[in-house]
């Protein structure tokens, strides 16, 4: 599994400053929100496409991984072109496919690819703890908010969301094997899934709780170094130069 | 004066469940001690009082003479513990930035955390792991890492709790030669295990827990011959002796 | 005194991970669905483990998972339901429901209350929370979309009930189960 996790190399955008790169990431995202015409897309996407190959991560393995999404995406194509109204098209050969929904579809679509690349590229070549420290960073001027915590958890979700998936997964294929498919009560069967889940991550989240304090946990910690440089800038502004030229 | 010291120590769940009983030891520094008991008998339970993780219900735990009570960074500083599930300790995304977890807690200068985390790293032979993510390494080589985050705190007494758990033979090899060098640089260290026969040979010394409480203490050779009366196996055969119970040639 | 702030340090450090795993969960729960023999909608569990988020966490602590949660997918990490995210899923169609799980996962946890939970006061905490959840949910969708009512209610309200009732027995079951020993094992620690 490649997709969303970081991978080693060496370039200018795994470099990049934490803080930069946090907020490049968020010019990105309301670029892809609020694309709407056919240039905005071409734009955004070839912008994308070559920080995908600056970052030289491997593009083969990551598109096949994104299969999943694949489907998805094509579900939401789907379901809008059927559902919204309007002009039917001409000798098409579906019925009830509108040109308005094909068109709303297609940019949904176009979304969605848009913030899957964007987090590809993100995920790839940041490592969790840069970002959780551009996090902190970020967080730390503001009163009441605990940005040390804050950090924290942000480290433990990302760190274990693959553990837990792939504790989902066991216990998935081990029902499976036991033939739980002929229950045929929904109620017991959310139930014989959830009741293991939480058992093992609660037991997890008891067992991580006492290494961290073992090695003696603490709010008070040493602060991360920043360092940034002419092109992390260069970079931060090729991303707000996207988003206002999709918003305008 | 002893370095490490337990009296009477108990600790009742809430649900009733006592795990251990009015435990008293006493570990000398540069001692190797080897803790055995069955499933269940308590080992865990009391490994997490030796620096303060869990507290006691009755009885307390001394440091060089002072209870831990009083300066619980200052025990979890002095005394190392390894857990059982390699898994479960891992808290960075890198071998490094985990290695690196319990230096920033100490609040240490970042330039410091660097060079500690690289010493650490090294001193296991990990060194070249710095950027791999742990969860992708081996067995021995996750418990190696969990060695160095230990290590990197610069304790005086590790504690070991179930090692080889989940070991191929390389991987017990290697855990096992690791635990032998920071004995011999100096650690007292203490090792909780029921797998007798891959480690004695090693040890000063032996403790029996049954059933939460501190049956048999003393030189492996005496204790030895009575194992099997707390549902352990005897590891020796017949004319065997306790200098062949390691799984180092 | 010193023990005092000790102890109390620990149970912030064991509750920061807790609320991390919930927001773990939480995450998962809008990748994975079930597919349920009811109804043409496969179930999402986000929403449930929302739900059981507030039950377990209570109102401090499930508030901080959700909230994590929704500043994870502002700062666009693909967390929110089939993996989007961004400002602009808050503010598109289902924007309400998202900041309706906040919603759900405080009134779970301030009305579900901290002492020996009992049936209908776990039912009225979760009954309460999706209402909140669908009264913040419903409004929005319909402000966004331009729907009527009815077609608001027929796309956001209706191929979702049979899940939420589902959803919610189990949660109740969940509670009656599983809470009681949470609670005493987070005590002994
Ligand atoms: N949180 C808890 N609540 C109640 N009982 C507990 C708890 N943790 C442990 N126990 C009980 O305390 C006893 C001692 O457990 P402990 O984990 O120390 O055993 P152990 O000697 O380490 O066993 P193993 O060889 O399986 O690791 C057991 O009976 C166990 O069921
Ligand atoms: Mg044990």
């Amino acid at each position: 599994m490649t997709l969303f996790h970081y991978i080693h190399k060496d370039t200018v955008l795994h470099r990049m400053d934490g803080r930069l790169k946090l907020a490049a990431l968020l010019f990105f995202g309301l670029a892809a929100g609020f694309s709407s015409e056919f240039h905005d897309y071409l734009v955004a996407f070839s912008v994308l496409f070559c920080a995908l190959l600056l970052a030289r991560l491997p593009v083969a393995a990551l598109l096949k991984e994104m299969g999943f999404f694949g489907v998805l995406i094509l579900i939401v194509m789907v379901v809008n072109a059927f559902t919204i109204p309007g002009e039917p098209i001409p000798n098409s050969p579906f019925a009830g496919i509108s040109q308005q929904g094909v068109i709303t579809g297609l940019r949904f679509a176009g979304r969605l690819l848009m913030v899957l690349l964007l987090s590809v590229v993100v995920t790839g070549t940041t490592p969790l703890a840069r970002f959780r420290d551009a996090v902190e960073w970020y967080l730390r001027p503001f009163p009441f908010l605990p940005a040390a915590r804050v950090a924290t958890m942000f480290n433990l979700t990302f760190l274990l969301l693959p553990v837990i998936l792939d504790n989902f997964k066991e216990i998935m294929a081990a029902q499976n094997s036991r033939c739980v498919q002929l229950r045929k009560n929904p109620v017991k069967r959310l139930k014989y899934l959830v009741f293991p889940l939480l058992d093992q991550t609660l037991r997890r989240a008891d067992e991580i709780a006492y290494a961290m304090e073992a090695r003696g946990y603490s709010e008070v910690r040493t602060r991360a170094t920043f360092k940034s440089t002419k092109t992390d800038w260069l970079m931060l502004a090729i991303s707000l130069l996207v988003f206002l030229f999709v918003l305008f | 004066m002893a370095l490490l010291e337990t009296e009477d120590l108990t600790h009742v769940f809430p649900d009733g469940t006592v795990a251990i009983e009015g435990i008293n030891l006493k570990v000398n520094a540069g001692e190797f001690l080897v803790i055995a008991g069955p499933n269940g008998s308590g080992k865990t339970v009391f490994a997490r009082h030796l620096n303060g993780l869990l507290r006691p219900t009755r009885g307390r735990v001394l440091l060089d003479g002072e209870p831990i009570s009083k300066d619980l960074i200052g025990a979890r500083k002095k005394v190392g513990l390894v857990f059982q599930n390699p898994e479960s300790q891992i808290v960075g995304q890198t071998v490094a930035e985990d290695v690196a977890f319990g230096p920033e807690n100490l609040n240490l200068p970042a330039d410091q955390v660097a060079t500690v985390v690289e010493e650490s790293l090294a001193a296991v032979g990990l060194s070249r792991f710095v950027t791999r993510s742990p969860h992708a390494l081996s067995g021995g080589e996750k418990r190696k890492l969990a060695i160095a985050g230990i290590l990197a705190m610069n304790p005086k007494i590790i504690v070991f709790d179930e090692p080889f758990t989940g070991l191929d033979y390389p991987g017990v090899v290697q855990v096992l030669k690791e635990i032998l060098r920071l004995h011999k640089n100096g650690h007292t260290i203490l090792l909780i295990t029921h797998e007798l026969e891959k480690v004695l040979a090693h040890a000063g010394r032996l403790v029996i827990m049954h059933g939460g409480r501190l049956v048999e203490d003393g030189k492996p050779e005496t204790v030895i011959s009575r194992v099997e009366n707390y549902g352990l196996r005897m590891p020796l055969r017949e004319g065997e002796k306790v200098g062949s119970l390691t799984w180092l040639k | 005194m010193a023990e005092e702030t000790v102890a109390s340090k620990s149970m912030n450090l064991r509750m920061t991970v807790y609320a991390a795993l919930f927001t773990a969960l939480i995450i998962i729960g809008g990748y994975i669905s079930v597919p349920l023999p009811v109804g043409p909608v496969p179930i999402v569990l986000a929403d449930f483990f929302v739900m059981v988020t507030g039950l377990f966490l209570g109102f401090k602590w499930g508030l901080a998972s959700v909230a994590l949660y929704l500043f994870l997918g502002i700062l666009g990490l693909p967390v929110f339901a089939g993996g989007r995210s961004g400002l602009a899923v808050l503010f598109g169609p289902t924007g309400g429901f998202l900041l309706g799980y906040l919603l759900l996962a405080a009134s779970a946890g301030l009305l579900a209350g901290k002492g020996r939970p009992s049936i209908a006061r776990i039912l009225m905490a979760l009954l309460t929370g999706n209402l909140l959840l669908y009264g913040a949910g419903l409004p929005w969708l319909k402000a966004v979309t331009n729907l009527s009512w009815a077609g608001t209610l027929a796309a956001g309200l209706i191929p979702f009930i049979p899940g939420v009732i589902i959803k919610i027995t189990v949660a109740l079951i969940l509670a009656r189960t599983f809470l009681p020993r949470f609670r005493e094992r987070l005590v002994s620690s």
